[in-house]
C-alpha cells in the first residue's frame, strides 16, 4: 500500500512538473512576446540598400572590454579581435531561420533565401432571397442554364419565391514566398468551399499556382494557374471587394470568355516602379485546371463523320457518311493548337489605386488610374456542331464554364471565336471611391449560316447570334475612415444585341464594417435587386427548337426574372 | 423607378459622395524629410487646435525631451486585466533618437498652428523585403506643453505601395493603437487644461537639462 502510494506520489510530482511545464509554455505563448527563433544576439539593418546583419554584443562583457580598453588591460586592437570572435560566433550560432506570425505565418531560411507565408480566408455567409413568379416559371434557362447528364441537356433553373441559406462561399488557402531570391516568387491557392447554388459539396481544389521573376523591373514574368490580367473586376481579389459578390456583368466578359483564370504565361513591367504598366499573357484559353486536349466531340469510324448521336445521322453531315452508330465512336480532339492571347495597358495617372475596390487607406492624395485590356479566344466549343440537345456527347467542360458564369446564351452555336474588349477607371481620394468598367464581346462563329434546327436545315433559329456588352459604376464612401464604408452599384448587360428583352440590370447597395481597419476581419450588408430578361433567341430553349427536342420550349412564358437578395458576410483573413 | 431617373439618382449620390470627400482625419501638407530611417510630415487637423507653433526646441533638447518617455500598449478588455501589469518599455533607443531628433526640431520650427507634426522610424522588418519595422506617431506644442502621440511602436508595416490592394493577398497598413506613455520625471507629465490629455510641461523640464 505505501508502495503505491509512494510510486503514484513520484509520478504525481512528475507529471505536475510535465503539465507546469506544459502551463507555462502555453501561457508564454499566448500572453509572451511573438516567436521567434532568430537570435536576439543581431540584427538585419538596411545600409545603402541593402541588408547586412549587425550584431550588438552582450552589454554587460561590451562594458567591461571597453573599461578594460581605457583602463589599458587590454589594447584596442585586442579589443576589436574580441568583438569580432564574439560577433562571428552569435552568427553561427544563429538559426538560419525565423518563424513568426504577421498577417499569416511565416517561415523564413537560410538567410530569407527562401520565405514562406501561409494566410487563410473563409467568407461565411447567410443570404436571404426573394424571387418573383418568373423564377417558378419560366426560370432562368438562357444565361445560367444547368446541364444535365453526359448530353448536357439544358434545363432551366427554377425555384420558390424565397430562399434562406447559411453558406461558406470563400475558403482559401494560401501558401506564398520566393525560393533561391526575394525575386523568385511563388503563390498557391487551394479553396475548399461550395458555390451557392452548388450542385455537390465542394472538395479541395487547386485555383491558383504560378511562380513570378521580377529579376528586371521591366520584364516580369509570371507563369502558371492564375487570373489573367485583363479587367479590374477581375483581376482584384475577393477579399477587397465592396460588395459581398461580382456583379454578374462583371463575371460575363472574362478574358477567355470561359473563366477568370487559365494556364499560361503573361510578361509585364514592375507595378511598383512604372506608372505606365504593360501585361501581354499567352494562355490555353482552356479555363483552370484544363486544357483544349480535354475538350473533345464525337466522330464515327469514318473520319470526319460526325458521331455520338443516337436516331440516325445526324447532321450537318457531309456526304458519304455511313449511317451512325451507337456504340461505336470516337472522342476527336480538333483545335488543339489553338492558344488564347490576352494585353492589358494600364496608366497610373495619379497615385497608385490598385486594384481593391474602395479606398480602406483613406488616400491622402487623389489616385486615378484608367486602363484597358484585349482578349482573343479562339475555337471554343459551345456544342459539337453536329447534333442538338439530348444527343450531342461531347466534352462539356466549356459548356459548364460559359453556363456558370453567366454565357449561356452563347451554347448551342457551334465553334466560336471570342474577342472581348474592356476599358476601365478608378478614382480614390480621402474615402470616396469611384471606379467603373465597360465591356464589349465580339462572338464570331465558325458556320456561317444560321443555326439547323433539323436534318434538312428547313428549320434554322430565327436569326444569329450578335454580340455582347455591359458595363458597370460603383461608387464608396467611408463614413468611419478605414472603418465603415457605405457603397453602391449599378450594372448593365445585354447578352445578346440580337435579342429584345434580355437586358440584366443589377443594383446593389452594400455596408462595410472593417473591424480592424483592414481586410482581415470585416462584416459586409449587401442589398442586391437583379432584374434578367427572359426573352430572346436561345439554342435549344427556345421555338423553333431543334428535332428531337420536344415541342415546348423553355421560355414558353416569357417575363423578367426579379430577385431581392440580402447577404450578411463575415470575412476572416488570418 | 424608370432608367433615366435611375441614372440621375445615382449621377446625384455620386455628386453627394465627391461633395463629402472632405477631409475627416489630419492630412500631409508638407514632407519635411524623408528618408530609409525616418520620415516627418506636418499634418493639417481638421478641427481648430491653436496650438503655440512654431516653437524653437533644440535637437538634444527634443532628444532628452523623447528620452524621457515610456509606454505600453493598452490591450483590450479581458487581457487589460492582465496586460496592464507589463512594465512600460523605452519609448526610443539611443540610435532612433539620433535620426528622429533633429528632424523634430526643425519641423516643430516650421509647423504651423493648426498644424501638427507627425513622424515615422523605420526598420528593416522580420522579413525586409516586405515589411519594415515602424514607430510612429505626432507631436505638438500647447504653450508649454508638449504633446506626444504614438501610433505604432515597432509594428511590421508593408514596404510598397501597391501592398494595400495587393491583388494576392491585399495587406493595408497595420491600423494605429493606442498605447500608454509615461513621461520620467513624474512631476513633469501634467494633463493639459485645454485638452485633458496629459503632456509634457517641456520649458520647466529643459530648465532642468543642461543648455545645448
Amino acid at each position: 500500500m505505501g508502495r503505491t502510494s509512494s510510486l503514484s506520489g513520484v509520478s504525481l510530482t512528475r507529471w505536475s512538473k510535465v503539465l507546469g511545464l506544459g502551463l507555462w509554455l502555453v501561457c508564454a505563448t499566448w500572453w509572451g512576446p511573438p516567436l521567434s527563433l532568430a537570435a536576439d544576439a543581431g540584427k538585419l539593418v538596411e545600409k545603402d540598400g541593402k541588408y547586412v546583419f549587425v550584431e550588438s554584443m552582450d552589454p554587460a562583457t561590451k562594458l567591461l572590454l571597453e573599461r578594460a580598453v581605457k583602463q589599458g588591460t587590454i589594447t584596442r586592437e585586442e579589443y576589436e579581435a574580441v568583438a569580432r570572435e564574439s560577433q562571428e560566433r552569435a552568427y553561427l550560432l544563429q538559426p538560419s531561420f525565423k518563424v513568426w506570425y504577421d498577417r499569416g505565418f511565416n517561415f523564413s531560411m537560410n538567410d530569407n533565401a527562401f520565405f514562406l507565408k501561409m494566410r487563410f480566408r473563409t467568407q461565411i455567409r447567410f443570404t436571404q432571397r426573394t424571387r418573383n413568379e418568373a423564377y417558378r416559371n419560366p426560370g432562368e434557362a438562357k444565361n445560367f442554364p444547368e446541364l444535365l447528364g453526359v448530353f448536357g441537356d439544358y434545363r432551366a433553373n427554377r425555384s420558390e419565391d424565397s430562399a434562406a441559406q447559411f453558406n461558406i462561399r470563400r475558403m482559401r488557402m494560401y501558401f506564398m514566398g520566393h525560393l533561391f531570391s526575394p525575386d523568385f516568387k511563388y503563390y498557391i491557392q487551394m479553396r475548399a468551399e461550395t458555390a451557392e447554388n452548388a450542385q455537390a459539396p465542394g472538395g479541395l481544389a487547386l485555383m491558383d499556382v504560378n511562380f513570378s521573376s521580377t529579376h528586371l523591373s521591366w520584364l516580369n514574368a509570371q507563369v502558371g494557374q492564375y487570373k489573367m490580367f485583363f479587367n479590374r473586376s477581375q483581376i482584384n481579389s475577393t477579399a477587397s471587394m465592396q460588395f459581398a459578390e461580382r456583379a454578374l456583368v462583371q463575371d460575363a466578359f472574362t478574358a477567355s470568355g470561359l473563366d477568370r483564370r487559365d494556364i499560361g504565361i503573361t510578361v509585364m513591367n514592375d507595378e511598383e516602379l512604372f506608372p505606365v504598366n504593360y501585361y501581354f499573357g499567352v494562355f490555353n484559353g482552356a479555363g483552370p485546371s484544363f486544357n483544349r486536349l480535354g475538350s473533345f466531340q464525337s466522330e464515327e469510324p469514318t473520319q470526319g463523320c460526325p458521331g455520338g448521336a443516337t436516331g440516325g445521322n445526324p447532321f450537318p453531315s457531309p456526304a458519304g457518311c455511313p449511317v451512325n452508330q451507337r456504340n461505336l465512336n470516337a472522342n476527336v480532339r480538333l483545335d488543339v493548337n489553338k492558344l488564347m492571347y490576352v494585353g492589358r495597358l494600364m496608366w497610373n495617372i495619379m497615385g497608385r489605386p490598385g486594384y481593391g475596390e474602395g479606398d480602406l487607406a483613406y488616400s491622402e492624395s487623389p489616385q486615378l488610374a484608367m486602363g484597358g485590356g484585349y482578349a482573343y479566344n479562339p475555337s471554343i466549343n459551345t456544342s459539337s456542331n453536329n447534333s442538338f440537345v439530348g444527343i450531342d456527347l461531347a466534352n462539356l467542360n466549356f459548356r459548364r464554364q460559359l453556363a456558370a458564369f453567366g454565357n449561356g446564351r452563347q451554347l448551342g452555336l457551334g465553334i466560336v471565336d471570342y474577342s472581348t474588349w474592356a476599358v476601365d477607371s478608378v478614382f480614390k481620394y480621402r474615402g470616396f471611391s469611384l471606379q467603373g468598367e465597360f465591356y464589349f464581346k465580339n462572338v464570331t462563329r465558325h458556320e456561317k449560316g444560321l443555326p439547323c434546327m433539323n436534318t434538312a436545315c428547313t428549320v434554322t433559329a430565327p436569326g444569329q447570334f450578335g454580340n455582347a456588352f455591359g458595363w458597370y459604376v460603383q461608387s464608396g464612401y467611408y463614413l468611419i475612415p478605414r472603418k465603415v464604408e457605405l457603397a453602391g452599384r449599378f450594372a448593365y448587360w445585354d447578352p445578346d444585341t440580337h435579342s429584345g428583352d434580355d437586358l440584366v440590370k443589377q443594383s446593389d447597395v452594400s455596408l462595410n464594417w472593417y473591424l480592424n481597419g483592414t481586410y482581415d476581419q470585416s462584416i459586409a450588408v449587401t442589398y442586391s435587386n437583379i432584374q434578367m430578361g427572359t426573352g430572346g433567341y436561345a439554342v435549344g430553349r427556345s421555338a423553333p427548337l431543334p428535332s428531337a427536342s420536344g415541342t415546348v420550349p423553355l421560355d414558353v412564358r416569357g417575363g423578367t426574372l426579379i430577385e431581392n437578395l440580402i447577404r450578411v458576410q463575415y470575412q476572416l483573413f488570418f | 423607378m424608370n432608367g433615366r431617373s435611375q441614372s440621375a439618382a445615382m449621377l446625384v449620390a455620386v455628386l453627394v459622395l465627391i461633395g463629402l470627400g472632405c477631409a475627416r482625419i489630419p492630412y500631409t501638407t508638407t514632407v519635411v524629410h524623408e528618408d530609409q530611417r525616418v520620415a516627418v510630415r506636418l499634418q493639417r487637423e481638421i478641427t481648430p487646435a491653436g496650438y503655440t507653433h512654431p516653437v524653437q526646441i533644440s535637437p538634444q533638447q527634443m532628444a532628452a525631451l523623447l528620452r524621457g518617455f515610456s509606454l505600453r500598449e493598452q490591450q483590450r478588455l479581458p487581457l487589460r486585466w492582465f496586460a496592464e501589469e507589463t512594465p512600460p518599455k523605452k519609448l526610443f533607443r539611443e540610435d532612433e533618437l539620433q535620426v528622429l531628433a533633429p528632424q523634430l526640431a526643425d519641423a516643430l520650427q516650421k509647423v504651423g498652428s493648426e498644424e501638427r507634426v507627425y513622424f515615422e522610424v523605420f526598420a528593416p522588418g522580420m522579413n525586409p523585403r516586405y515589411r519594415r519595422d515602424v514607430t510612429g506617431g505626432w507631436v505638438a506644442v500647447h504653450d508649454q506643453l508638449l504633446h506626444l502621440t504614438i501610433d505604432y511602436f515597432h509594428v511590421q508595416q508593408p514596404v510598397t505601395q501597391s501592398d494595400p490592394y495587393d491583388y494576392n493577398y491585399p495587406t493595408p497598413w497595420t491600423p494605429e493603437k493606442t498605447y500608454l506613455l509615461y513621461f520620467e520625471p513624474g512631476r513633469f507629465f501634467l494633463a493639459d487644461p485645454k485638452t485633458g490629455r496629459r503632456s509634457v510641461d517641456f520649458r520647466e523640464f529643459l530648465k532642468t537639462t543642461s543648455s545645448p
